[in-house]
This record gives structure tokens, sequence and C-alpha cells, in this order.
């Protein structure tokens, strides 16, 4: 590593040997040390489903669950559309996104004051005070919510507004982390939130709202408005 | 075993061991042969070298008795140190099996012989330090255990109890400014709950941590595990 | 970084405040951690070794699970590259860069660009590489190096971070570290949006589905994978994990032990390109497997160290790292993990240069209590003393020890020798195990010599009277 800095130091880096190819090399080595192993670690025996917490499940409605784990990671969870609504006007965020497939759930809520876009633009993204987006699920002994590459449409959307607001129906949410896992199915690409974006960089001091939502809320239905 | 740290600076250490062995009705051997565990030579890398003084430890302390340390860290060396350094040697069994019957004092008292209650009395107040090496093992709760079972003792636990002391054997020479700053760190947590005596079950612990409270000129009083157990049992007219 | 300076050296040199504010955070982060899973399982302990079974396991191995991953990736649509080397690494990036004719980058926090200096490398090659953790962020503005794995700034107070900030034209002068996170977001969003490749790192990859698996608690990874088109993700050779069900065990000692969390807050799985339906994200997925050094652990007796899974937890716990703070270990990697691993990445070759690290330890093994892979640390440190000893590593303060253990090996010359020092009331310095007297007594009193008293005592006691 040391040799490779100097290199830097001392202008262009040798260009690699490609007569040999890397695959070919590491794979090579690879398998010579470990062909010096008298035997080898076998897979544990163990049951994936240990890391559950089954103290805090234990024959409880998932959405108590939900909500009381979302609390612990300061997620809000609204008790319904209308409740969203009503928050976003009380903190004079009027400007959002809504993703069109909760558009007809939301719609009856919104005042003329709001100024609601159904296409997320990410040139203007600065734009967008909130967005509404859909969940693939939830995990309810974590208090996480899911956005799939399927049905959240717009990775963005979810992600660059000052506040995010997902919505799980209710037949979603899963009971614990390795039931989340099962879920991940064919998806290309999946999201676990869990609480707003947050660091503790800056002498150990937790601040919200890095790069992603500053305030992460989430609402559990029964079903959308067709 | 009596620890060549005992051997050269705490011979009432080994003395107190010995008479609490007795006390609990046991027969004990001392092997005059005996040097050290080698681990000075193994901490510092010359493996060789170590071998070479476990190999003596080995023909000193050849048989099937059990073989009692008044040290963790001698201990641990036995137990686990020397089958490490053994690993591609043609006499690892022989090593594996003195490491198996070796015994820190305190572990052996409360799991071997099955002593959870020590009798005699004791008026102190006592700050126990869990030496590193009985990480993992049951020795520091077995010593404290049979502390506070002692008439007049009080065990007072301290701040960060579980973190080193910083002494490391050879770390705490070529290592100096940050061994020092760990023992400081100690002393500090251990000066908080104002104890009567520091006790611990590895001398070379309260060799550093009581070096650098006298260098300091702030003294504090150290006894070995051992010692507290013989001076209680003395105090109620206990034979030695 | 560092030069040749030791590591007592460099924490002597420490600033006291720097020290302290290092200490207090590992402290806090690591008492947060054992409350949270000593709260929630009854035994721990157990899914440490769990884990570090399932590691072990993928290493011993790997000439099949590497074989098969790659293959899962490809079928998954993803483009799989291999690099042996630091520098073939970088030319790989590069390669699939000028490709592509791109020429800004956003990146976040992967260790393994860390060690093979990829910021300074397209830098060189007029490549705009823009950092978008907020600690790397701002190691990158000051040219600096991470001081620790998970928290690469720990050693930076506000004050200093403010400094840079107004001297980066991000602001005047303000070291309120809610104003200075919010400016880094203001700043860092336009960088995601001109940027046209996204290099992360991977937390773990399944051999099982391919997916890799990505956590932050910024949303930076995020960002970097929804605004880009290009997702090249940089992965150590040891990152794979057998199956997904694995996952859950995984990810639970990672948050616990990185940072105190259930759950770290964004966890992403990535299987490959973006959906047909998802407007935002990569169209082409990289993936290069990184060697660098690796295959040489895989060779030595120190396997073990592959299983790290970089929650930092070792460093956190760890009293010389919260003494010496990261950059004393003149390495990527900094406090026990990095003492085994920086010596032994560097080859066979170059071992000499840091086999100064294993001695950086007094062997207390709270790192291996702490290690949510169950990484026998102390011993791996001692195995490295070894070798640097049998490698005739010449190094400051370690006593040779021949003449010593002949000395404990012979009974006779060991009596006298204890009590001959004794009559002449000088210390036998060839017989202690201390090998430097004068650096004991600076800063601690020696006991009273009692050599040979005991034995003395025994032979009174047992004489018939």
């Amino acid at each position: 590593m040391s040799l490779w800095s100097e290199l830097l130091e001392f202008g262009e880096p040798p260009r690699p040997d490609y007569t040999i190819s890397d695959r070919d090399q590491i794979l090579t080595r690879v398998s010579k040390a470990l062909e010096k192993l008298p035997n080898r670690a076998l897979m544990p025996l163990y049951d994936s489903k240990v890391v559950i917490q089954h103290s805090v499940l234990a024959g409880r409605d998932p959405v108590e669950v939900l909500g009381e784990r979302m609390q612990r990671v300061n997620t809000k969870l609204f008790p319904n559309p209308a409740a969203i609504v009503t928050y976003l006007e009380s903190q004079g965020w009027l400007r959002g996104y809504c993703a069109p497939a909760l558009w007809r759930t939301f719609k009856a809520h919104f005042g003329p004051n709001f100024k609601v876009e159904l296409h997320f633009e990410s040139r203007r993204l600065d734009d967008y005070q909130f967005s509404i987006t859909l969940a693939g699920g939830a995990i309810a002994e974590t208090g996480t919510i899911i956005l799939t590459d399927e049905i959240s449409s717009s990775r963005l959307s979810s992600l660059a507004p000052w506040a995010h607001f997902a919505v799980i129906l209710r037949e979603d949410i899963l009971l614990d982390v390795p039931a989340g896992i099962r879920a991940l199915g064919l998806d290309r690409s999946t999201i676990w939130v869990t609480g707003p974006s947050k660091t503790a960089d800056v002498e150990g001091i937790l601040i919200e709202g890095v790069h992603g939502p500053g305030v992460q809320g989430a609402v559990v239905i029964e079903q959308r408005v067709k | 075993m009596a620890t060549c740290l005992c051997d050269a600076f705490y011979d009432d250490v080994a003395a107190a061991t010995l008479q609490v062995l007795e006390f609990v009705g046991l027969d004990v051997e001392f092997p005059e042969g005996q040097t050290c565990c080698g681990q000075p030579a193994f901490n510092g890398g010359d493996w060789s070298a170590s071998r070479r003084v476990v190999r003596h430890t080995l023909r000193t302390f050849a048989g099937d008795l059990p073989v009692i340390v008044p040290s963790g860290s001698c201990t641990a060396m036995l137990a686990h140190g020397a089958p490490l350094e053994f690993e591609k040697e043609r006499d690892l069994s022989a090593v594996q099996e003195l490491g198996q019957r070796t015994w820190e004092l305190a572990d052996f008292l409360v799991h071997g012989r099955g002593i959870t209650k020590w009798p005699g009395r004791y008026d102190a107040t006592i700050a126990f330090h869990r030496s590193c090496h009985s990480r993992g093992s049951r020795s520091a709760e077995a010593a404290t255990t049979l502390l506070a079972s002692i008439p007049g003792v009080t065990v007072k636990e301290f701040g960060e109890g579980e973190q080193c002391c910083g002494f490391g054997g050879t770390f705490s020479v070529t290592f100096p400014h940050i061994s020092t700053a760990m023992g400081d760190l100690k002393l500090e947590h251990i000066r908080a709950v104002q104890p009567d005596v520091l006790v611990s079950a590895d001398m070379s612990c309260l060799m550093h941590l009581g070096g650098r409270a006298t260098k300091e000129g702030k003294p504090i009083k150290t006894q070995h595990f051992a010692q507290i157990l013989r001076d209680a049992m003395l105090a109620n007219g206990g034979t030695a | 970084m560092n030069g040749r300076k030791s590591v007592d050296q460099a924490a002597a040199e420490l600033s006291a405040e720097t020290q302290a504010s290092v200490y207090h955070s590992t402290k806090v982060t690591h008492e947060k951690r054992t409350k949270l899973l000593f709260d929630q399982y009854k035994n721990p302990d157990q899914l440490r070794q769990w884990a570090g079974e399932v590691k072990q396991h993928v290493i011993d191995n790997l000439d099949s699970y590497l074989p098969a991953v790659e293959a899962r990736m490809q079928q998954n649509g993803i483009k799989v590259h291999w690099a042996a080397t630091a520098s073939a690494a970088c030319h790989t990036v590069l390669d699939i860069l000028v490709a592509r004719r791109a020429y800004r980058v956003v990146k976040t926090k992967t260790m393994v660009s860390e060690e093979i200096r990829l910021g300074r490398f397209l830098q060189h090659h007029g490549i705009e590489s823009v950092e978008t953790d907020l600690g790397e962020f701002i190691v990158q503005i000051d040219k600096d190096h991470p001081s620790h794995i998970v928290r690469p700034i720990i050693h930076k107070n506000r004050r200093e971070i403010a400094q840079s900030f107004e001297r980066e034209g991000l602001g005047a002068y303000n070291d309120d570290p809610k104003t200075i996170t919010m400016r880094a977001r203001e700043h860092l969003r336009h960088k995601y949006m001109e940027a046209d490749v996204a290099i992360t790192g991977a937390n773990f990859v399944s051999a099982e589905s391919g997916r890799i698996v990505l956590v932050t608690n910024e949303g930076n990874s995020r960002f970097c994978l929804a605004a880009t088109r290009c997702h090249i993700a940089l992965i150590g050779i040891e990152k794979i994990v057998p199956r997904d069900q694995d996952l859950p065990l995984f990810l639970n000692l990672l948050g616990r032990s990185a940072t105190a969390q259930e759950l770290t807050v964004y966890t992403e799985f990535i299987k490959g390109p973006r959906h047909e339906d998802q407007l935002d994200g990569s169209d082409e997925v990289h993936v290069i497997f990184v060697d660098n050094g690796r295959t040489d652990v895989l060779e030595s007796d120190c396997t073990e160290i592959l299983r790290c899974i970089r929650c930092g937890a070792c460093l956190n716990v760890c009293p010389v790292y919260r003494q010496a703070s990261g950059h004393a270990y003149r390495s990527v990697y900094p406090g026990p993990l990095g003492a085994v691993l920086s010596p032994l990445m560097m080859g066979k070759r170059l071992f000499f240069e840091k086999a100064d690290l294993p001695k950086a330890s007094s062997l207390c093994g709270a790192c291996h209590e702490v290690c949510p892979v169950n990484i026998p640390i102390p011993d791996l440190l001692l195995r490295l003393r070894n070798r640097a000893h049998v490698r005739g590593v010449a190094m400051e303060g370690s006593p040779p020890m021949g003449a010593w253990s002949v000395l404990a090996s012979q009974p006779l010359a060991w009596r006298t020798a204890l009590s001959a020092s004794r009559v002449l009331n000088r210390l036998p310095t060839d017989l202690l195990p201390i090998p430097a007297l004068q650096a004991w007594e600076q800063s601690r009193a020696l006991p009273e010599w009692r050599g040979g008293a005991f034995r003395k005592w025994l032979a009174e006691r047992r004489r018939p009277s």
C-alpha cells in the first residue's frame, strides 16, 4: 500500500499487466492457499430466526408493534392519510409530490393552498418540501419501511424532499427481519428505511436530515382508493 | 506454581496461597525446580525461547496433580497460550494436558472445590480489579464471590471495570505512554469509590497500578486475593 | 501518514483534546452496544459465534464461493471484474468511466477505495470524485485520512470542521453541527445530480442470490444510486455470506456492534440494474472483486481476520486505540483489527513495514469479546509477533529472550540468580521479564526485590522441628 502511494507521489502509476487475467491470478492463489488446509470449517447449523426478538412481537397486533418500534427510531406513524395532510399544513409544507397510485387516497384531504405534483421532476428536486409514496411493506420488529423498485416508482422522490411519508398496506406488514429478507424476492433494488436520514459524524452529535429526509413518516391503510 | 513475579517480589503472596490451600485441607507440593510459565517470551514473539521454558515447566510439573497458580495471567499462558505456540509441535498433547489441570486459585477454590463462603473476618472496603486474563473464564466471578462472603468485607464495583489496567507485560515498557495513561484511568476509577484495599488475582496488574500510584505520591494499598483470604482466616484464629 | 513513528510516540503527541474526544465517543458507543445486545438477547455471544462460523466457512471455501457469486451476478445482469492489486482496481474503475465518457463521480464510504487510494488516482486522471458520507467529505476537503473505520473524523472537532467549510466556500464560519450538516446537504445534493457514476463498496454479498447489501445511516448511498445511471461496487473477495437467510444475523450484529442500532437506517439490497418501471437508478451495474493483499492473508495462519465485517467495535473498546486514535496505526485499518490486517495485507515482502503494529496491544482481549464474528484477535496478534521474530524484523523495545529462556529452564541457575541478586542488593536485569527498567521506573515505582524469600520461608517452615 505504501509502495503504491509512493508511486502516486511520483506520477503515473503503472498500468497492470493484462497478460494473466486478474481473475485467474486471484482464483489460483485462493485455491492454492486453501489446498493446504487440513480441514475446512463447516457451515454451522443454526436457525436464521434466532435473531428475532420474540418478546417484542409476542402475540401483539403488528400495527401496534410497528408504531412502537417506529417511535424508537423517530419515524412518525400517522393514524390516517388526513392526519398527514394536517401535519403538513401545520408545518407550512405545501409543495410536494404524491405518487400517482396514491392520489385518490389523498386527493380529498389536500386543501386549495397545496401544490401537489404527480410527477417527480428530479431536475427540480429542491422544489418539493414533501413526498408521499407507496411502500412495498414494513417490518414491525424494527419499525422499518420497505421500498421496492417495482412498487415505489421513483427512488429520488422518497429521498430528496425534507419530509417523506410512506403508505403501507396493512396486509404488507411483515413481523420480523427474516420475513423481510424472504420477501425480497426478485426485486432489483429494495431499500429498508428505519428512521430519518442521520449522522453523528460531527462530535458524535446526532443530526437528522443529512442527505435524505429529516422527517420520516408513515401511515398504515387497509386499502388504496382505486 | 508460585510464578516468577512472586518468586522475585511478592513472596508473601506465594506464602498466602500455600496457607489458603492448606487451610482448605490440601497437601501442597512446591516443585523446587519451577521458574516461569514462559509468557514473557511468548508475548514477545520469541516462541522457540518460550517453548524451551514451557518444556521445562512440563518436566517440573509432570504427573497428574492439579497445578494451582495465584495468577490469572500465568494460568491463561498454560491453558491457552502454550497450546497456541505448540500447535505444530509433537508434544502438543502434553502441553494441553498440563493446561487442563492448571487452575487459577479463585477458580479452583470455587469451581474446583465448591467453596463459596470464606470464614474469618476482614474489615475493609475492597475494590477488585478483574485482570484481563480472567476474561471468558469464571475466575473473576469466583474471586468476588469469595471476597464478598467474608464477614466485614464490602466489595465495591468501579467504573469501566472490564477495561485493562495497561500492564500487558513488555507492553508496559515498550508503550510506556499508553500503558501509563491506561493505568491512570484505572486508578481514577478505583479512587472514585474510595476503597481501603485494591485487590486482584494478578500481581502484575497490582505491581503496575501500585507502582504508578506510589510514583504519583498517592500510594494505594494493594493485596493479592490470596492475602485477603489468608488474613481473614488468621483473624479468625485459623491456623496456617 | 505518520512515517515510522511508533504507536506510543503518536499517542504521546496526540493533543489532550483529541484524545479526550476519541476516548469519550468510543466509550459511549461501546457501552450502548453492550446494553442493546444484552438487553435484547439472552446469549448474544452465541450469535457472535454463529456469525464467526458462517464467515469462516465462507473463507475456507472461497474457491467455490467466488465463482458461484460471479455466475449469479452475471445472471442478474451485473458485469463482474476482478482486480488482483490496488493498481488494477483503480484502472478497472477508470476504464469503465472513460468508456462512458463519465468525468463526475459520487462515492460512498468504502474502505476498499481507501485501501487502493482511488480518490487520488481519479483526481490524477482528471475525474472529479466526490465523497458523499459527511465524515469522508470532510476528510476529502481537508486532504486528511480517516481515523476510524465507521467514524472517519472522530479526531476532528466542530471548530476545525467549520474552518474547513469556510475555506471551501461553504458559507461563513459557523460551528453548529446542525448548520454544518445542512450546508453539506445543500452542497452534496447537487453533486449527486451532476454525477454520472456512483462508486460504492458492499457490506455483504449473498452467494445464493448475488444480492449486494449496502448499509448507511445518512442515505448517501441511496442518493448515489438514485441519481446516477451507472453503479460500480468495489468489493473485497471476503465479503460473501452463503445465503439470503444469513443476512438477518449479520445485519443484526453489524448495526448493533457499529453504532448500537437495531438496524442501520438505510439497508439496500441490490440485485441488478433498475426495474423497467423504475425511473431512477443504474442501467449498468459493475462489480469489481478486489484482492489487494487478501490472498496473502488467506495464505497466512491468520485467516480468521478475513471474517471482519468492519463494524469498528474492536476500535471502540480498545484501550490502546482510545489513547492513540487512528492515525497512530499508519494504515487504512487502525485499532486491533488493523494491527492484524494491515501488516498482513502488505504481503510477505513488505510485512516488516507494519510488523510493529501487533505489538501495540496489551493483549487484554476486549476486542475478541466484542467482535461480532468472534475473531480471536489476541491470538492473531501473537502469531504476528512470532512471525516478526522469526523473520528477524528488528524492533525497538523487543528484548532478546534467548538468554532469559536458558536461565528460566535451568532451575539451579534461576534460584542462584534470584537470591544472589538479593544479597548483592541489585536488580538482576537479565532475569526479570522486564527488559527496560528505566521505562518502567519513569512512571512507576518498582517493588522491593525479594528474590528467593518465599523459598527460604518454605524451607524453614517445612524443616521438622
